[in-house]
């Protein structure tokens, strides 16, 4: 029970970010979807008691829920990005797209994978739906932010792919991903602030300088 | 030992670059941290050949043949464009394009990406190799971007972004890999030596499916077209250097994880599927290349396309297989490595020199500067692919390789789009190096460490294309009989 409303926690999540058209309610509802991977992690660490379960749940705390959404306000803050997405897919078709794949996402599971238990595969599902859902979030916004926030779903994604199947990569493994995944998010803000500051916006199709 | 030396000297070096402030002694320092790196990875070449023996070390690196393959390849190509630095940053600053302190963080950025590119082949966990790549990308894409104008911005940006996607879903690989040694050879660990053993009981339907999403995934940071967008951009507005390491090293070290990767697939699924996937994405990337190649007109974009083209040929022999066709790959990748290292350091001087990318605007560049010039017009004809460089050496190896396997269709398609690629290749680079150069322009001078750094490279580039050393024919062949798993 407390399962099913996880994961339609992240499925909704998920949709939201679809059709969300302003960057703030993006981030918003990023931290959300952060929030039932803690929740998801925690159920866990309770279940199975392991230490390490539990440094996991925190740093997903730390990073997921503080640091990455604190780092994408302050750049919003600071560069006064326009708020408005301008969808080049619009929120319904949007919406059906996100539907579609997230079906397409059963279907994979269920051919491919072959779990004992029905709940590992729904959430194997679940995840394989988020990381489409990011990946198109992705390429549908050409907002550096939305780029960005597409591929934090996809890791959310990824992060939920490796606790559905294997019950989590060993420990360290997790924690370095945590810190590539830190990094990432440093990096990517000197990268957002020197394309403002010479392009004077963050809309990526508008770069054109590069071609052919 | 020695390889704890070995990682040692870059990170040292970048720790120096922060505290010195005088670019020239800086860049020498450099240079010689990277000679003694070389000479270090060759002694350890031969001491491992000596004993024929996977080395573990400290638990977190585990070295074989193919390793110590990238390692060495990595070792020279950094050795050379850390020479070449030395007098094209000197001259960057003496034209106040990048400031002193800028000098310092070029070289402190150089030692970080080297370090990291040293370490993807040595690390045991394939779940670390993964983070050192994407590593790899995050470091030097601040040397893409480094001279922060609205181009190499541009590129920078689309770089991290493409590469940390295609990153991802290489991530979705190794975790479809862990899945099935967890549950079906009950293995939880994801170092590599420890999944080898359990390598047999894989359930090949899920490493099939996990094999496609570390093709696409690694494939795209190692230039497979159709995921090879960012490489022109990224390859063509680095630093010169930095675009020799980008195209000569870069791509092969992820490569190399792609290569891991098959090897553990090998035991379930044998290697005719990932034979199948190496000559789709390389016909791809040949047939892509060739394309853009003859329309091209940035000199830098031109040598980056070719580079996909170049993954391509490596592409396509790795699929050739059992007969040579591995051997023969790899000893391109090491051609290549070094022959495109030698036209970005060529190109980087004509850039700098005419002051544009365009290669309609570049005439005579023999006259203007007779060495970078005649390097040129002959790399040119090395990296197209002639006798008696090296690369014409591996190429007729990979298409008798594959006529021998019997694949005559693919063999014939790569041999018109190397053809194609010649063609555009000679043509670009022949209208530049020849004529006269412009009215307005005096002779260049050329400084010792670019001569030197050119020679150097050259010596591979000759040298190879007439004998292959004993040393390097076992390195190669112990490689070839690793990956097939024999």
């Amino acid at each position: 029970m407390a399962l099913a409303f996880l994961l339609s926690g992240f499925l909704i999540t998920a949709f939201l970010m679809t059709i969300a058209k302003r960057i703030t309610a993006l981030i918003r509802t990023f931290r959300l979807q952060s929030i039932f991977l803690f929740l998801y992690t925690l159920a866990m660490a309770i279940t199975g008691k392991h230490i390490e379960l539990f440094i996991i749940c925190v740093s997903i705390l730390i990073l997921k829920v503080g640091i990455i959404p604190y780092v994408l306000t302050r750049i919003v803050r600071r560069i006064n990005v326009e708020e408005n997405l301008e969808l080049a897919v619009n929120p319904q078709l949007s919406l059906i797209v996100a539907l579609l794949l997230t079906y397409l996402s059963y279907i994979f599971t269920h051919r491919i994978m072959s779990f004992s238990e029905s709940m590992g595969s729904t959430v194997f599902a679940v995840s394989i739906a988020m990381i489409c859902i990011g990946f198109f979030i992705m390429v549908s916004r050409m907002k550096a932010l939305s780029q960005v926030l597409g591929l934090l779903t996809m890791e959310n994604g990824i992060f939920l792919a490796a606790a559905a199947i294997t019950g989590g990569m060993p420990f360290f493994v997790e924690i370095a991903f945590f810190f590539d995944i830190f990094v990432f998010v440093i990096i990517i803000e000197i990268f957002v602030y020197r394309v403002n500051r010479l392009f004077s916006h963050i809309d990526i199709s508008k770069m054109k300088s590069l071609k052919g | 030992m020695l390889i704890g030396a070995m990682l040692l000297i870059p990170f040292v070096l970048s720790i120096f670059s922060l505290v010195i402030r005088k670019e020239r002694a800086l860049g020498i320092t450099n240079a010689f941290g990277y000679g003694s790196l070389l000479v270090i990875c060759v002694l350890f070449t031969n001491n491992f050949l000596a004993r024929q023996h996977p080395l573990s070390l400290w638990g977190w690196l585990y070295i074989d043949s193919l390793s110590v393959f990238f390692m060495l390849t990595t070792a020279v190509v950094a050795f050379a464009a850390s020479v070449y630095s030395i007098s094209y940053i000197r001259s960057e600053t003496e034209e106040n394009k990048i400031s002193i302190h800028k000098a310092g963080a070029y070289f402190h950025l150089f030692n970080l990406f080297c370090f990291t590119m040293l370490l993807v082949p040595l690390l045991n966990n394939l779940a670390l190799v993964w983070i050192a790549i994407e590593m790899t990308t995050l470091v030097s894409a601040f040397l893409v971007g480094f001279h922060n104008v609205k181009e190499s911005i541009e590129a920078a940006w689309k770089y991290i972004i493409i590469c940390s996607v295609g990153i991802t879903f290489a991530l979705l690989g190794v975790i479809f890999f862990y899945y099935t040694s967890s549950t079906h050879a009950g293995i939880k660990s994801l170092e590599w030596v420890k999944m080898l053993e359990g390598a047999r009981f894989f359930e090949p339907k899920i490493v099939k499916i996990a094999l496609l999403f570390i093709f696409v995934g690694y494939g795209t940071k190692a230039g497979f077209a159709p995921m090879h967008n960012w490489l022109p951009d990224a390859h063509s507005q680095a630093l010169s250097p930095i675009s020799g390491l980008l195209s000569g090293v870069l791509l092969k070290i992820s490569l190399y994880a792609i290569l891991r990767f098959v090897m553990l697939a090998n035991l379930s699924v044998g290697y005719a599927f990932s034979a199948k996937l190496f000559v789709l994405f390389g016909l791809c990337s040949l047939g892509v290349a060739a394309g853009f190649i003859l329309v091209q007109k940035d000199l830098k974009r031109l040598l980056a396309y070719h580079s996909v083209e170049h993954m391509g040929v490596i592409s396509v022999g790795l699929g050739f297989g059992a007969l040579g066709g591995i051997y023969a790959a790899l000893f391109h990748v090491f051609n290549h490595a070094v022959t495109k290292a030698f036209m970005f350091f060529c190109a980087g001087n004509a850039v700098r020199a005419y002051r544009t990318n365009n290669m309609n605007k570049m005439q005579g560049m023999i006259q203007l500067m007779p060495f970078a010039g005649i390097a040129i017009f002959l790399g040119a004809f090395a990296l197209g692919g002639l006798p008696p460089f090296s690369i014409f050496m591996s190429e007729v190896l990979i298409l008798i390789a594959g006529f021998v396997s019997k694949q005559y269709l693919v063999s014939a398609l790569m041999f018109i789009f190397l053809a194609i690629a010649f063609a555009g290749l000679v043509h670009h680079i022949s209208k530049i190096a020849l004529g006269s150069k412009p009215q307005s322009m005096p002779r260049q001078k050329e400084t010792l460490s670019i001569k030197f750094a050119l020679l150097f490279l050259g010596i591979f580039i000759l040298g190879l294309g007439l004998k292959i050393p004993n040393l390097f024919f076992i390195l190669l062949s112990s490689c070839q009989k690793l990956i097939l798993g024999q």
